[in-house]
């Protein structure tokens, strides 16, 4: 891991960094773990709140049909809709492509990605369309949600997938779009405030608070 | 509490000579700034960066996730260009990426296969706005360890010498902790401590039942948990416990130069700041022997300036100071001001953070916390002080937390689909981690220089780095990770995980000992007093004075020797001396 000059290698300490996605991130290595509890331990990377003057936040968008990412075609767009709503479906609270994640997922890729990491993660997207039609005879859009759900399952598997038609760079991507689906979701004002409890402003610590009287997650940890 | 607005510390131009000229604004130039100001010298504080005001400037303060352009990541393009070392901090995100160094405009060069990862803060408040507040006191183990095992050479002082400065300084400052009369770790003067959560005090009680040399103690740092009257005075408020405290903090409720030093320094009438102003150089008159003042180059318009003062205080940071000592040359120091020894730039430390362990703990799903604790717990170093390790020298502290996980640790987990949903809404299992903070050994090898022909585009000669850990350091990094996993068996937590890595020098972010204390001018740059053994009137009391780098968190020893230093010079001023 030690290179030549951190200047020359810094891009990739900051692919390896913890930004918030790279926590999220699927790839559990010891180095990975430890860094995130680092990070965990330090608040720093994860207490996320930000502006940045000259850009504004993403707006989520309405979804017409036929709607075009910036880095994803409609199709893969829409693909991506349905995954991020299968990872975290509607309840009591909105899912996540209702909360437009699929979208956030595509202008996160855009700007805070390498080329790799988009053309890796549009591969994933296209190898389970083609999984789909290849083994339900149609697209992933078009099959039944338990049928979508099965695949998903068969993709994540422990066992050699029987099929032979998963590997693990399809489970990295599967681990990667969940890691940037609970990003996207977790963050946005829903995921926040209505599905987590929400304290920007807690007024002091309390080491000793019985689960019930929160009785959700903290959106901030 | 007086304004400060940028009009009033953004001058251009200045013929006066002040009492005294303090370089950088960070932790110890602002502690130096307020000492002069309030003993009645006309003070100039010198800073590279741009002013930035307490409250207004703090960007990032409170804007909620949802309205951050990439939910708190930095755009690429960006860390490219401008922060590719700095973003590898775990203090870097889009809410306080403004408060760090930008890494195209201050370059640096590191010999091949030995990184440096240099982080900076260079804004008014330096990086007193973005430090974690982690505070504790060194003890004689510490200031006595280089005569002991003959690394480095033995530090002019010891712990009584400044044990009444440690005093003065936490009072104005506020330091949360507990009393635990622990040898090596002395008491500091505390607010009260942050609270354990269930799970830590159930740890804590077993950890020490199992190991009579252990203590788990709440990490002491540098919030008001309980303001008393005169913090409220200087205008801060208690810690709301957010934990977002390198965003800036408009409560005032941690330490920095902007919540606490400058106001204090301000309120005299004696100050007077210069911002966007480089320090090029100090000028040095043979015939006096004396440091007369600085030469400056304006950041933005490139223009040059001098200022001129009776006493000079580098409070540049470690490697700032070094740098414009390095630069600062002349017929008698044609290697670096005030290097007649040849040490300037050698024995470069940094602590050794790279070993711990984490481990699941079983149960307590009933339990939970309110509030994002600034601080975490702490064991403070147990090696090596009675019986003597046989893998290495010195030691090193752990640092960690218990807490449940939350929802960004579920991406790595299996599963999706509604009962995923509701198990992130149920909160993770608790989980436990303590991570080394280890001492660094003090080696002449390890070494800053100017680079030969690479300026930055200011002109100012590039600082080159040559340094690595050393054995002593790798092989107590993997005994402090045996050592955390084999307690975590011991006291039946499960999925022991034990680390190390390999990151390099510089991201802990301590480093110091480039133009060190000692007794002996012919080995070191520095008398006890932070004073230049070669001239009487530039004394050096950021980093760079360290003669040890111990296994404490730093800062507040800086303090400590600044304003000691600041008193040192003011008696020799009056006593004609300087
Ligand atoms: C994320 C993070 C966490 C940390 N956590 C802790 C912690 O928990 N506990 C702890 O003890 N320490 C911690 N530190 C380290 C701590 O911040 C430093 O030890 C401390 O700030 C050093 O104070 P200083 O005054 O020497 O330097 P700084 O605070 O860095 O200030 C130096 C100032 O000098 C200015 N300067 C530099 N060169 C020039 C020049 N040529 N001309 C004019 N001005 C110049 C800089 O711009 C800067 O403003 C942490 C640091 C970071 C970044
Ligand atoms: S935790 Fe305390 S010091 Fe930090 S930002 Fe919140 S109120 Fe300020």
């Amino acid at each position: 891991m030690m290179k030549e000059n951190v200047m020359d290698n810094a891009a990739d300490q900051v692919t390896d960094k913890l930004t918030a996605s790279e926590t999220l991130s699927q790839v559990d290595t010891s180095r990975r773990r430890a860094m995130k509890q680092l990070t965990a331990l330090f608040g720093g990377a994860l207490s996320m709140s930000s502006i940045s003057l000259a850009v504004q936040g993403y707006q989520a968008q309405k979804d017409i049909p036929g709607r075009t990412g910036k880095i994803l075609n409609p199709q893969q767009l829409n693909l991506l809709r349905i995954l991020v709503g299968l990872i975290i479906p509607a309840t009591e609270t909105p899912s996540a492509s209702d909360v437009d994640v699929h979208g956030f997922i595509d202008n996160q890729l855009a700007f805070c990605f390498s080329k790799e990491e988009q053309l890796a993660f549009i591969r994933g997207l296209e190898k389970l369309q083609s999984t789909a039609v290849k083994q339900l005879g149609q697209a992933f859009a078009k099959c039944h949600q338990a049928q979508q759900v099965d695949l998903l399952n068969n993709l994540l598997s422990d066992l050699e997938d029987a099929s032979g038609d998963f590997d693990s760079k399809d489970k990295d991507f599967f681990y990667r779009t969940k890691s940037l689906t609970l990003l996207g979701y977790y963050t946005s004002e829903i995921g926040a405030t209505r599905e987590l409890a929400y304290l920007p402003i807690p007024g002091g610590y309390r080491g000793n608070v019985p689960f019930d009287e929160v009785g959700k997650a903290w959106a901030l940890n | 509490m007086t304004k400060i607005t940028n009009k009033s510390i953004h001058i251009k131009t200045q013929p006066l000579e002040y009492d005294a000229i303090v370089v950088g604004s960070g932790i110890t130039g602002g502690w130096a700034a307020k000492e002069f100001c309030e003993k009645g010298l006309k003070t100039l504080l010198v800073e590279r960066g741009r002013p930035v005001e307490h409250k207004k400037d703090y960007i990032g303060e409170g804007v909620k996730t949802w309205e951050m352009p990439f939910r708190g990541q930095v755009e690429k393009a960006l860390v490219e260009k401008q922060y590719p070392v700095q973003a590898q901090c775990y203090a870097f995100n889009d809410a306080t990426k403004h408060f760090f160094g930008n890494d195209h405009d201050y370059p640096y060069s590191t010999e091949k296969d030995k990184p440096f990862s240099w982080i900076r803060g260079n804004q008014l408040g330096g990086k007193s706005l973005l430090w974690h507040r982690q505070s504790y006191r060194w003890s004689d183990f510490d200031f006595n360890a280089n005569a002991k095992d003959g690394y480095g050479t033995d530090w002019p002082i010891r712990y009584k010498d400044i044990q009444d400065w440690y005093d003065y300084v936490e009072h104005h400052v506020g330091i949360s902790g507990s009393v635990e009369n622990i040898p090596q770790l002395p008491d500091s003067k505390f607010l009260p401590p942050f609270e354990f959560n269930t799970v830590e005090k159930r740890l804590k009680a077993k950890i020490e039942q199992n190991y009579s040399d252990r203590k788990l103690i709440m990490g002491r740092c540098a919030h008001l948990s309980k303001p008393a009257q005169h913090h409220l005075e200087q205008g801060r408020g208690p810690c709301m416990a957010r934990n977002e405290c390198q965003k800036g903090c408009s409560f005032g409720a941690y330490f920095s130069t902007q919540s606490s030093t400058l106001p204090a320094a301000q309120k005299t009438g004696n100050l007077t700041v210069a911002t966007n102003s480089i320090v090029h150089s100090v000028i040095y008159d043979a015939n006096s022997n004396r440091a007369t003042g600085v030469r400056i180059i304006d950041s933005e318009t490139m223009q040059t300036r001098e200022y001129y003062g009776k006493v000079v205080f580098l409070c540049a940071s470690t490697l700032g100071t070094t740098q414009i000592m390095l630069n600062s040359v002349s017929e008698t120091f044609p290697n670096g001001i005030a290097n007649s020894s040849g040490v300037l730039g050698h024995y470069l430390m940094d602590h050794c953070y790279n070993a711990g362990a984490y481990a699941d703990i079983p149960g307590f799903e009933d339990e939970f916390y309110s509030g994002r604790r600034p601080t975490g717990v702490y064991m403070p170093r147990f090696q090596n002080l009675v019986d003597k390790n046989p893998d290495f020298l010195r030691g090193y502290a752990f640092s960690g937390q218990a807490y449940r996980e939350a929802w960004w640790e579920f991406g790595g987990k299996k599963g999706f689909g509604v009962d995923y949903k509701k198990a992130i809404q149920q909160a993770g299992g608790w989980k436990f981690g303590l991570h080394a903070s280890g001492e660094m050994l003090p080696r002449y090898e390890n070494q800053v220089s100017l680079h030969a022909t690479k300026k930055d585009k200011w002109g100012i000669p590039q600082l080159h780095f040559d340094c690595s850990y050393s054995d002593n350091e790798k092989k107590m990094m993997q005994s402090a990770a045996d050592t955390a996993a084999e307690m975590f068996e011991a006291i039946g937590l499960k999925n022991v995980h034990k680390y190390t890595n390999d990151r390099p020098m510089g991201i802990a972010i301590h480093e110091m000992g480039t133009a060190r204390m000692g007794k002996d001018p012919k080995t070191s740059i520095l008398n006890g007093f932070n004073q230049a053994h070669d001239i009487p009137n530039l004394f050096v009391t950021d980093g760079a004075c360290m003669a040890s780098s111990a296994w404490q968190n730093p800062s507040l020893t800086y303090m400590a020797l600044t304003v000691r230093a600041c008193d040192f010079a003011v008696k020799e001023m009056k006593a004609g001396r300087i």
